[in-house]
């Protein structure tokens, strides 16, 4: 078998890499004296991906919001029975998760790898959708939905990217509302899953301690769809201005609750998508992570706690900065944190601070390496932006602070939008 | 060192001043950790304490005076980290003070572990004091923190009817106390009396100490002989037993509150010790009821009958407790119920499969293979087994597991008793489906 290998001295790991002849990537890391092995099988196609044409139609379709994610549940579901099930029957823990741009299939299991891996590819090529267990999610997917409308934490973050973003689907929440999944039937889930269930949009990724042709051979015979050509996909464009500067929601908390951002819409992609969201992550671990005087200066006034985190999300076609935590005043916070954001812009990094920060990003990196979750998670996140693992570990070596500076200017001085859930 | 190859092991090292310290052997992760926990009675007059001394050491120390200082010193050694936690298990709390940071391997040759385990030390041995307690302005900032975070227990209500239903289930029994404490007892504290607990804790509480990692032999001698320099003549014992209880009455408990979910918990007794053979069965048992995706309570609830998102069941092993939770729609509750009790009394008349029992084992024995891929989940799995003396490791535990057999599984079945409903119930203001 012919495949790639390429090992990183300073991670002291080794990625194979496999080209399956249907145009389906497969990446390996072998994790010698892990027991736990994973496999993920992804597409790149997530809840943002609402408009496209349809492989071997002329005209566009538009799909109702929350599709990517009912297909994800409909694809547990077999002619002979449930996967969970079966997973779980040969002891592996199966899952999947559905984001703004991926859905995901994976398990992890201890023994059987072979055999759950099978499955794995197996499934996901098959999906077995009836007018009567595509009903019969609904009522699954609607607590899902429920659930989601009493969780604080994740309706201050989407009422911020609803404030964020004018058009783009970025702001719609995954799951769709209760009202658009009764739109959802047989036929529309089939048109999504023909169109982005090809193998060129699509990865396999792996972590486990195995001989790497185990893998790939397992992959080659396993796969049989062929592909159906490049996916045409299409966002609406959007505009620089925020949607709106604030949103406010009441729910039962015992304390207000908020999130900030910012967003940034250049266009990068691959190892230049990667080197901006290196360098932001750098700049806001900067203003306002715990070593900072905006942390000290807003813990020490009372106005965050524990609770606050700040975070870069960049990605093909969006990318937004978010913060955020409780606070007994918001408006308050976030106007002493838009002044500091102007002002660490302004004023730049400087080489100590620089050189901290990136030597602790670098760490938690490795440290993340632990996890053969992660791994593969990461893995397959590098590949659907156009980069590699160890690009991870390459662009902070590669950072400097002139650069991380002219990015902090570009994206800094951009308006922020305010979110916030108050107590009842 | 002896460890034998693939096996994850934890060697005594040394037993001193009441602390036991154990090396964790295993050397394939990209990091090193030392974990240490104080061990406390879940008790009235300390659970607030326990719980505010971790936020305040957290804080920083004498050489390090303040987050920020000790945050950029984390941060140049390659994003090290400290921390502090609290957690109660059974009508136990454990104080856990955690340190970690990258492999030698991975810093260019320098070495980080001495440097950590002195931060961390320094926090233990040095916190910041004055006039008899701890420095004011630090511990009323963390004492508002701290009932700041108890009051936001109802922002997540997955976890908030959770612990309610322990409340009321355990009304008049430690149990009851939560993790961090009550606001009320929180607001009794003072520097001083706070101080008092932590110099108490460091003194008297049982304390075990682990060590994973690439670590030379040296530094972890260097650690235990520098390790708390002070008299710790009297240390006490807790209590393991988890004060079982027959119930006469089920309780039904409804608590009405602005949302759009209701949240049904069902606790239940298993008068089960967490040291008794039983505590096996039990394991499994609640593995083929609600432990995974191929348990009856997911397979019936949501599945088949379309009721739920999340149906599964949970054991408190220290309090020999299980609670069964659901997100469900109001005007399912009854059938929600009624499907629950339908399964834990299917599990009494032993109606499940060979299938379903083997499922349940596989899926245990790969949970206790995964945690040795974790230093946090090896740390936490012998921890448990030290204090409850067990003798076992995951070899051993996993054959017992993989021995239950189905009589045993119907046997502790026969014990587990009902004894509190409660249920979060949307008060019908927020509409379905709206926001």
């Amino acid at each position: 078998m012919n495949y790639l290998t390429t090992t990183s001295e300073r991670l002291n790991e080794t990625i194979y890499e496999y080209d399956h002849p249907a145009g389906l990537k497969v990446f390996y890391v072998r994790k010698p004296g892990y027991n736990k092995k994973t496999a993920m099988f992804g597409t790149n196609y997530g809840s943002t991906d609402n408009v496209f044409k349809v492989p071997g139609r002329d005209d566009e379709i538009v799909v109702p919001d929350g599709i990517a994610h009912f297909l994800e549940h409909k694809l547990f579901e077999q002619e002979d029975g449930n996967m969970l099930d079966k997973f779980s029957r040969l002891g592996a823990s199966p899952n999947a998760f559905t984001s703004f741009n991926q859905t995901v299939y994976f398990f992890s299991c201890t023994d059987l790898f072979e055999e759950n891996f099978r499955m794995l590819l197996d499934y996901v090529q098959n999906p077995w959708l009836t007018d009567e267990n595509v009903e019969k999610e609904k009522g699954i997917i609607g607590q899902e939905i429920m659930m989601y409308q009493d969780n604080a934490d994740w309706r201050v973050f989407f009422n911020l990217l609803d404030c964020l973003y004018v058009n783009h689907p970025v702001k719609l929440e995954i799951a769709g509302s209760l009202e658009s999944i009764s739109k959802i039937n047989k036929e529309l889930l089939y048109d999504c899953y023909n169109t982005f269930y090809t193998p060129s949009n699509m990865v396999v990724t792996a972590v486990a301690d195995l001989e790497p042709e185990k893998v790939f051979s397992i992959t080659d015979n396993m796969i049989k769809f062929k592909d159906k050509g490049k996916v045409e996909k299409r966002y609406p464009d959007e505009p620089e201005k925020l949607n709106r500067e604030y949103k406010e929601q009441r729910l039962a908390v015992s304390m207000p609750l908020f999130n900030m951002g910012i967003k940034d819409n250049v266009k990068a992609e691959g190892y230049e998508l990667l080197k901006r969201r290196a360098a932001l992550s750098v700049v806001l671990y900067h203003a306002m992570g715990r070593s900072s005087e905006l942390y000290e200066k807003l813990y020490s006034e009372r106005l965050i706690n524990d609770s606050f985190r700040c975070e870069v999300s960049l990605n093909t076609g969006y990318g937004y900065l978010v913060w955020g935590g409780q606070s007994p005043d918001p408006e308050k916070t976030a106007s002493i944190i838009s002044e500091t954001l102007k002002k660490t812009a302004s004023e730049g990094i400087g080489e100590e601070a620089f050189n901290r920060i990136r030597r602790s990003q670098e760490g938690l990196f490795i440290r993340s390496l632990n996890s053969v979750e992660n791994i593969a998670r990461e893995m397959l996140d590098s590949y659907f932006i156009g980069t590699g693992l160890f690009d991870e570990v390459k662009v902070f070596e590669e950072l400097d602070a002139g650069y991380v500076d002219k990015v902090a200017r570009e994206v800094l001085d951009n308006p922020s939008a305010l979110s916030v859930i108050k107590p009842l | 060192m002896g460890s034998q190859a693939g096996k994850t092991t934890a060697e005594k090292l040394a037993v001193k001043n009441g602390i036991t310290f154990y090396r964790i052997n295993s050397d394939k992760f990209k990091t090193a950790r030392a974990d240490l926990f104080f061990i406390d009675d879940l008790v009235k007059e300390r659970s607030s304490a326990n719980a505010l001394i971790p936020m305040i050491i957290k804080r920083g120390c004498a050489k390090y005076p303040s987050v920020r200082e000790l945050e950029k010193k984390l941060e140049e050694l390659y994003g090290a980290d400290i921390d502090g936690s609290v957690v109660k298990k059974g009508e136990m709390q454990f104080i856990g003070f955690h340190m970690s940071h990258i492999s030698d391997r991975y810093t260019d040759g320098e070495p980080l572990f001495n440097e950590c385990c002195d931060l961390l030390m320094c926090m233990l041995e040095n916190p910041m004091t004055e006039e008899g307690g701890f420095k004011k302005s630090l511990f009323s900032q963390e004492r508002d923190n701290l009932v700041d975070y108890i009051r936001s227990r109802v922002n997540d209500k997955m976890r908030y009817s959770l612990s309610r239903c322990l409340e009321e289930m355990c009304e008049g029994e430690p149990f009851a106390i939560p993790e961090d404490g009550t606001e009320e007892d929180a607001l009794l504290l003072t520097p001083q009396n706070t101080l008092e607990i932590f110099e108490q804790m460091v003194s008297s509480y049982p304390a075990y100490a682990y060590i994973s990692g690439q670590v030379d032999d040296r530094s972890i001698q260097r650690f235990i002989d520098g390790f708390l320099a002070r008299d710790r003549a009297n240390v006490k014992k807790v209590d393991l037993r988890c004060g079982s209880k027959d119930v006469k009455q089920v309780k039904k408990v409804e608590e009405k509150m602005d949302v759009s979910q209701g949240k049904l918990c069902m606790g239940f007794r298993t008068h089960v010790e967490p040291a008794s053979e039983d505590y096996y069965p039990l394991v499994v048992y609640n593995g083929i009821l609600g432990g995974d995706v191929h348990s009856k309570l997911f397979m019936n609830v949501r599945e088949k009958a379309s009721l739920a998102y999340y149906a599964q069941s949970v054991l408190e092993k220290y309090k020999g407790l299980m609670i069964i939770m659901s997100g469900i729609e109001s005007e399912n509750r009854s059938k929600a119920e009624e499907i629950i009790l339908k399964q834990v009394e299917a599990m009494k008349q032993g109606d499940f499969t060979k299938e379903d029992l083997e499922a349940a084992q596989k899926s245990l024995e790969t949970g206790l293979k995964s945690m040795q891929d974790s230093q946090g989940g090896i740390v936490d799995f012998f921890l448990s087994q030290h204090l409850t003396e067990s003798g076992e490791d995951f070899d051993s535990m996993i054959e017992k597991l993989k021995s239950v057999t189905a009589d045993d599984v119907v046997r502790v079945a026969q014990n587990v008793q009902l004894d509190t409903i409660y249920f979060l119930k949307p008060d019908g203001r927020r509409q379905e489906g709206t926001i």
